[in-house]
C-alpha cells in the first residue's frame, strides 16, 4: 500500500474499497475471536488433525469438482462459440445458468429429482442394463457443483471466445487450419487465459460448500471446514472456535489464490468486435456431431435439475397471498439493493486494476484487489453477519442491523461473481481505447459514456442478473435476520417446508427460478 | 491479370458492386470514403463475403466457389494478423504449415522471409513484444511463405506514423518486385501511395466509382466526388 | 405512524421469538395470537428464526438488548445451554398436572408441547417395518433411511441420543452396522422429509405424530410412524420469559395462556405435536391412530450438554469409517 500511495498522492477509490472489504471481514472475525469461546488462545489456531482431514477431503473434493465443472463449461463454451447461428444459445444459456443462482437446496432437490432413487436418469441407466450408484456421498456432492458451476465457466468462456479478433477467424480460414489448429490457435490461448481465474475461483466455491455438502454428502465423512464453523456458530456458540476455523479456510483459501498465482495475471490482449465471428472449423462434420452432442449432454444434463421446479406449477396458485407478495416485494427490493452495491464496488476495484497514466503496477493492484474479492469465500456469510451483528449490538436491533447487513453481505456475498464478469471486460476495454482516450483527453463522465459503457453494457448487465440472482436465492444471510419484518421469498419456502408443505414450497421454487432465468434472458438482450 | 465483373454482395444495410481490373504484378491502391465499401471489396475477394453475384478471375480462372484457403491471396487487416500466444518465427510459419511441424528447409523459407522484412533477430519474439511497424512486417513475411500471387492489404499501415507508413509502403512495393506479386492495397492518404502505385481505384456507395493512373485519378477536377474525398 | 389510531399505540406489544414453522403461515402462531389478543388488550408479535437452535443463537447474540419478553420453542436438548445464559426468568406455573410421559420439574422452561421422534415410512412401498430400533440397525437388508445431521439439527442430536439410549457404550457399533442404510444426513428436518417424500429413502427420522399432517391436510393413510419395542426418544418444546422483558406481567400472563385450552388446542393440528394437558374437547380425529411409544426414552438437559461434544465426535468417527 505504501508504494502506491508514493506514486499517486491519494490511495484509489477502488483500492480503498479492497482495504474496506478486508478490514470487514477482519473485524467480523476479531468480533467472533472477542466473544469468547475455546478458540482464544494460540494454541488453539493450529487446526485439529480432524480439522485437517476435513480440509484436505474438501481440498480434493473441490478440484474434482473444479476439473468437471472446467470441461463441461468449457465444452459447451466452444460448441455454441463455434454455431453462432444456434436460435436457442440465449435460452440455454439462461435456464442452466438458474443453476447457479437458484437457493442451494432447489438445486439438490433438482438433483435429487433428476438422478435420484426415483429420477429419471437412473430409470434411462436401468433401461440401458446399467445400475446407477444413489448419489450420496462424493460423487452426489460434485455432481451437484458441477450442475451449478458448468454454466458459470460456460458463461465467462463463451464471452471470451466470442471476444477474441474475428481476424483470427478469418486468418485460420485463409491458412487452412484443420479443426485442430483451431482448437490449438483460436481455443487453447482462450482457454489457458481463463482457465487459472475460474479455477481459483471455482475451487473455493466448492471448497467451501455448505448445504449440497450436507445434504448430497451421506455422512460426516464427506465435509468443509464451513461445515465445522456452523457446528461451532451454532451448535455449540463457540465464537471463538468458529473464528478460528473460520481463520484457518480464509488462510487455505489465499494460500490456493497464490498458489495459482496467476490471477490478475493475464496476458494483455486485445479483441475485435464479432457478433457472428467466421470459424474455419463450422463446416467440419465430426465437429458438427460433437458440438450438438456436447450441448444436448450439458443441456439435458444441467436443464432438467432447473426445470424441475416446473413440478411446482400445480401449486402456483398458493402463492396469491399477502404474505407471499409483500415476502416477493422484500426480496426484490433487498436483492435491487444487494446488485447495485455489489456492482458499484466491482467497478470500483475493476478500475483499481487497470493500468493508470500516473503509474503504479497494475498487476500488483490486480492481485491485492483479486485477494480482497476471493478472500470473501473463506468466510462463510453466517460467520460474517454474526461477527458483524456482535459488533453493532447495543447500539440498533438485530432488526435494524438486518436492514443493512442483509443487503451488504449478499452483496459481499455476491461480488466475487461480479467481480469476474466484469474485470475481463474493463481490461479488453481499457487496452483497446485506453491509450486512445488518453489521448484524445477523454475522462471522468465522458469516459464512462463514450468509452466504458458501451464495452461494459452486456458484462455490467448479465453480472446484475447473476447478482440479483443470487441475492433473491439466499438463505443463508437471511435466516439469521429474518421472521420479524425481512421475510423474503428463500425464508417462506424454508418455512413452508418446515411445515410438510413440499409442494407450495415447490412453487416458491419455481418463482425464483423463473426470475433468475426471466433476469438472465433480459441480460442477453442488452 | 485480376478481374472483378460486377461482383455483388449484398446485406440489409449495404450492397456491393464492384468492377474492376488489375494486370498482373500491378499494385492498385484503393481509396474512398470510410463505409464505402473498401474493406467488403477486399474480403469479397479473399472469399471472406458471401457473393451474391459477378464474377471473379485470377489468371483467367474463376475464384468464386473457393474457399479462401484454395484462392490464391493473402489478405493482411490492419491488426490482429499475429497469434498473439505464438512467436514472430511461428506466426509466419503458420503460412506454411498450420500444424506448426516444420521441415528443415520450411524453417529455412520462415528465416528468409523475416529477412526480407529485415527481422531476422525477431523471430524468437511474441508479437506483444513487437512494435506496430514490426507486427505488420511480420504478416508480411507470412503472406511471403504463403507463396499466394494476389497480395490484399487492408489498411495495413493505417494506425503507423507517416515515415514509418512510407518506409513499409516501399517494402510492401520491393516485395512485390522481388516476388511478381499482384497487389491490392486499402489506403487512407493517398499521397502515400502515389509514387508506388500503378493504379489507383476510387470507392464509394459500395462500387468502384473510377480508376486510373495515379497521375490522373488524382488530378484535381476530375470528379467532384474524388475532390471531396482528397480534400480539395 | 402517525395515521395509526391512539388506541391501537397506546396498547403494549409482547414480543415473542419463535421459530418459523411455528409462525409461519401453516404453524399454530396465527390462532394463537388471535385468541391471547382477545384476553390481553396488547398487541402479540411473532418474530421468528430458523429453527431451536437459531432461536437460542439470536438470543445469545442480542443479550440482554434483546426485545423479545417470551422466547418459545427452545428444544429440551438445548435447555442447560440456555439455562447457563442466565437470560430467562422462573416461569411460577404449575407445572405437576401436566400430562407429560415423565414428569417436568424445570422451574425456568415450560413445556407447550411434546412428542416422541419416530420413524416414518410409506405402508404403500414399505409392508413390514422394523419392530425395534435394534431390527432397524441390524438387519443388513433392512429399509434405507434419511436421518439429519446432529450437528445441525435437533431431531438429529435427539436421534444420537436415542441410539445412546439403547445401546449405551456399543452405539458407536451400532451406528457402524446401520450405516450402509443410511441415505444421507440432512441439514435440517424438513430437507429429510422433503428427500423422503421424493421417495429417496424408506423411512425418515420424524416424530410419531407426522402421520397425522398427512391424515388431516392430505387425506392419505399410507404414511405411518414405525413402533419401536426399546421405546422412543422424547421431544419436548419449551417456553420461557426473559428476565430482561419489560413486560413482565405481560411476558407471566402468557405463560400461563400458554397452558389453557386455547393454546393448547392449536397445537395438535398446528403444530403436529402433542399440547400437554389433556384439552376438553379431546385430541382431534387425525390423532386417534398414531402409535403410542411403550417407553419414553430421555437423558436430561444437563446429560445432553455434558456429552453432546464427544458424541458427536464418536458418531463423526463411527460413520466416517
Amino acid at each position: 500500500m505504501a508504494a502506491i500511495a508514493v506514486t499517486s498522492r491519494l490511495p484509489h477509490p477502488g483500492l480503498v474499497a479492497a482495504a474496506a472489504i478486508a478490514a470487514v471481514l477482519a473485524a467480523a472475525i476479531a468480533s467472533l475471536a472477542g466473544a469468547g469461546g475455546t478458540g482464544s488462545t494460540w494454541a488453539s489456531l493450529m487446526p485439529s488433525a480432524y480439522l485437517r482431514g476435513v480440509a484436505i477431503g474438501a481440498a480434493v473434493q473441490a478440484a474434482i469438482s473444479v476439473a468437471l465443472s472446467l470441461l463441461l463449461g468449457t465444452a459447451l463454451a466452444l460448441a455454441l462459440a463455434r454455431r453462432p447461428a444456434f436460435p436457442f444459445r440465449s435460452l440455454v444459456m439462461a435456464v442452466i445458468s438458474a443453476a447457479t443462482v437458484a437457493p442451494t437446496i432447489v438445486v439438490v432437490f433438482g438433483v435429487v429429482a433428476m438422478f435420484g432413487r426415483s429420477g429419471p436418469a437412473r430409470w434411462l441407466a436401468g433401461g440401458l442394463g446399467l445400475e446407477m450408484p444413489p448419489i450420496y456421498g462424493l460423487h452426489g456432492i460434485v455432481l451437484a457443483h458441477v450442475v451449478m458451476n458448468a454454466p458459470l465457466v460456460a458463461r465467462v468462456m463463451l464471452g471470451a471466445l466470442t471476444a477474441t479478433p474475428a481476424e483470427h477467424g478469418r486468418l485460420g480460414q485463409m491458412l487452412r487450419f484443420s479443426s485442430l489448429d483451431c482448437f490449438r490457435h483460436l481455443d487453447l490461448p482462450v482457454i489457458r487465459r481463463e482457465w487459472p481465474g475460474l479455477a481459483t475461483f471455482i475451487f473455493l466455491l466448492c471448497f467451501t460448500s455448505f448445504a449440497v455438502v450436507l445434504a448430497l454428502g451421506g455422512g460426516p465423512a464427506n465435509a468443509t471446514l464451513e461445515v465445522a464453523i456452523y457446528q461451532a456458530l451454532r451448535l455449540e456458540a463457540d465464537f471463538a472456535r468458529a473464528a478460528s476455523i473460520a481463520l484457518f479456510q480464509i488462510a487455505l483459501s489465499m494460500g490456493v489464490v497464490m498458489a495459482f498465482g496467476l490471477v490478475g495475471a493475464r496476458l494483455p490482449e486485445a479483441g475485435g468486435q464479432a457478433p457472428a465471428r467466421p470459424r474455419p472449423d463450422q463446416d467440419a462434420r465430426w465437429l458438427k456431431i460433437w458440438d450438438v452432442l456436447v450441448v444436448a449432454i450439458a443441456g439435458l444434463f444441467i436443464g432438467p435439475v432447473v426445470l424441475s421446479v416446473l413440478a411446482g406449477l400445480g401449486q402456483l396458485s398458493s402463492l396469491a397471498e399477502p404474505q407471499v407478495l409483500a415476502a416477493a416485494a422484500t426480496s426484490i427490493a433487498l436483492a435491487a439493493v444487494a446488485s447495485a452495491t455489489s456492482l458499484a464496488l466491482a467497478l470500483l476495484l475493476a478500475s483499481a486494476a487497470q493500468p493508470t497514466p500516473s503509474g503504479g503496477s497494475a498487476a500488483n493492484r490486480a492481485r491485492l484487489v483479486d485477494l480482497a474479492v476471493l478472500a470473501i469465500l473463506g468466510l462463510p456469510p453466517f460467520a460474517l453477519v454474526t461477527g458483524l451483528f456482535m459488533l453493532l449490538r447495543g447500539h440498533v436491533s438485530l432488526e435494524g442491523a438486518g436492514l443493512v447487513l442483509v443487503p451488504l453481505v449478499n452483496a459481499l456475498m455476491a461480488l466475487p461473481f461480479v467481480h469476474r464478469m466484469i474485470l475481463p471486460a474493463m481490461r479488453q476495454s481499457a487496452e483497446r481505447h485506453g491509450r486512445l482516450a488518453a489521448s484524445l483527453g477523454i475522462t471522468g463522465l465522458n469516459h464512462v459514456r463514450i468509452i466504458a459503457w458501451p464495452a461494459l453494457k452486456r458484462p455490467l448487465a448479465a453480472a446484475l442478473a447473476l447478482s440479483a440472482g443470487l441475492s433473491m436465492g439466499d438463505y443463508g444471510v437471511i435466516a439469521l435476520f429474518g421472521g420479524g419484518d425481512l421475510v423474503t421469498l428463500p425464508y417462506l419456502m424454508a418455512e413452508r417446508m418446515g411445515a410438510y408443505r413440499i409442494e407450495e414450497a415447490g412453487a416458491i421454487a419455481l418463482v425464483l427460478v423463473a426470475v433468475a432465468v426471466g433476469l438472465l434472458l433480459l441480460a442477453d438482450r442488452a | 491479370m485480376l478481374e472483378l465483373d460486377a461482383l455483388s454482395v449484398r446485406y440489409p444495410e449495404f450492397a456491393g458492386c464492384y468492377t474492376l481490373t488489375v494486370p498482373k504484378g500491378g499494385l492498385c491502391a484503393v481509396i474512398g470514403p470510410s463505409g464505402g465499401g473498401k474493406t467488403t471489396m477486399l474480403h469479397a475477394i479473399a472469399g471472406f463475403e458471401p457473393v451474391v453475384g459477378g464474377a471473379l478471375r485470377f489468371d483467367g480462372g474463376s475464384l468464386t466457389g473457393l474457399t479462401p484457403a484454395e484462392r490464391p491471396c493473402s489478405l493482411l487487416f490492419q491488426d490482429h494478423n499475429l497469434f498473439p500466444h505464438l512467436t514472430a518465427a511461428q506466426n509466419v510459419g503458420l503460412g506454411l504449415q498450420p500444424g506448426l511441424r516444420l521441415s528443415a528447409s520450411e524453417h529455412a523459407a520462415v528465416a528468409d522471409a523475416l529477412a526480407a522484412v529485415d527481422l531476422d533477430g525477431e523471430a524468437g519474439r511474441l508479437p506483444g513484444e513487437l512494435s506496430g511497424g514490426q507486427r505488420q512486417r511480420v504478416a508480411l513475411a507470412r503472406a511471403l511463405v504463403m507463396r499466394r500471387p494476389l497480395l490484399l492489404l487492408d489498411e495495413p499501415f493505417g494506425a503507423l506514423d507517416p515515415g514509418l507508413r512510407k518506409t513499409m509502403i516501399a517494402l510492401a512495393d520491393r516485395l512485390r518486385r522481388q516476388h511478381g506479386l499482384t497487389v491490392l492495397m486499402t489506403i487512407h492518404t493517398p499521397s502515400d501511395i502515389a509514387h508506388a502505385a500503378d493504379l489507383v481505384a476510387f470507392v464509394a456507395d459500395g462500387a468502384v466509382q473510377d480508376f486510373g493512373p495515379p497521375g490522373a485519378l488524382l488530378k484535381a477536377g476530375r470528379s467532384a466526388a474524388i475532390d471531396t474525398f482528397m480534400g480539395l | 405512524m402517525l395515521a395509526t389510531p391512539a388506541a391501537a399505540q397506546s396498547k403494549p406489544v409482547l414480543t415473542v421469538y419463535t421459530y418459523a414453522g411455528f409462525a409461519g403461515k401453516y404453524g399454530p402462531g396465527g390462532k394463537i395470537k388471535e385468541r391471547f389478543e382477545a384476553i390481553c388488550s396488547c398487541t402479540l408479535e411473532w418474530v421468528s428464526t430458523e429453527n431451536s437452535g437459531a432461536l437460542l443463537g439470536r438470543l445469545k447474540l442480542e443479550g440482554a438488548a434483546t426485545k423479545a419478553d417470551v422466547a418459545l420453542g427452545l428444544d429440551v436438548n438445548i435447555l442447560s445451554d440456555a439455562q447457563a445464559t442466565g437470560l430467562f426468568a422462573f416461569h411460577r406455573q404449575d407445572v405437576t398436572k401436566l400430562a407429560m410421559p415423565t414428569p417436568w420439574l424445570d422451574r425456568t422452561f415450560l413445556p407447550f408441547d411434546h412428542g416422541h421422534l419416530a420413524f416414518v415410512y410409506d405402508a404403500g412401498k414399505l409392508a413390514s417395518p422394523p419392530k425395534s430400533l435394534k431390527d432397524l440397525v441390524e438387519d443388513a437388508n433392512g429399509p434405507r433411511i434419511v436421518l439429519q445431521d446432529p450437528r445441525t439439527s435437533q431431531p438429529g442430536l435427539s436421534f444420537l441420543l436415542w441410539m445412546r439410549q439403547v445401546y449405551g457404550d456399543k452405539a458407536d457399533e451400532a451406528w457402524t452396522r446401520l450405516k450402509p442404510r443410511i441415505v444421507t444426513f440432512t441439514k435440517g428436518w424438513s430437507e429429510a422429509y422433503g428427500l423422503f417424500l421424493k421417495g429417496e429413502a424408506d423411512m425418515v427420522l420424524s416424530y410419531t405424530t407426522s402421520p397425522a399432517y398427512h391424515i388431516a391436510i392430505e387425506k392419505k393413510a399410507n404414511f405411518r410412524a414405525a413402533s419401536f419395542d426399546e421405546g422412543h426418544y422424547a421431544y419436548v418444546e419449551t417456553a420461557a420469559m426473559l428476565s430482561s422483558s419489560k413486560q413482565q406481567g405481560l411476558a407471566r400472563r402468557f405463560l400461563a395462556f400458554v397452558l389453557s385450552d386455547d393454546f393448547q388446542a392449536a397445537i395438535p393440528e398446528g403444530n403436529w405435536m402433542y399440547p400437554v394437558k389433556r384439552l376438553d374437547a379431546g385430541l382431534p380425529a387425525s390423532f386417534n391412530d398414531l402409535i403410542k411409544p411403550s417407553r419414553t426414552l430421555q437423558f436430561t438437559p444437563d446429560e445432553v450438554q455434558a456429552m453432546r461434544r464427544s458424541l458427536i465426535e464418536s458418531w463423526q468417527d463411527a460413520v466416517s469409517r
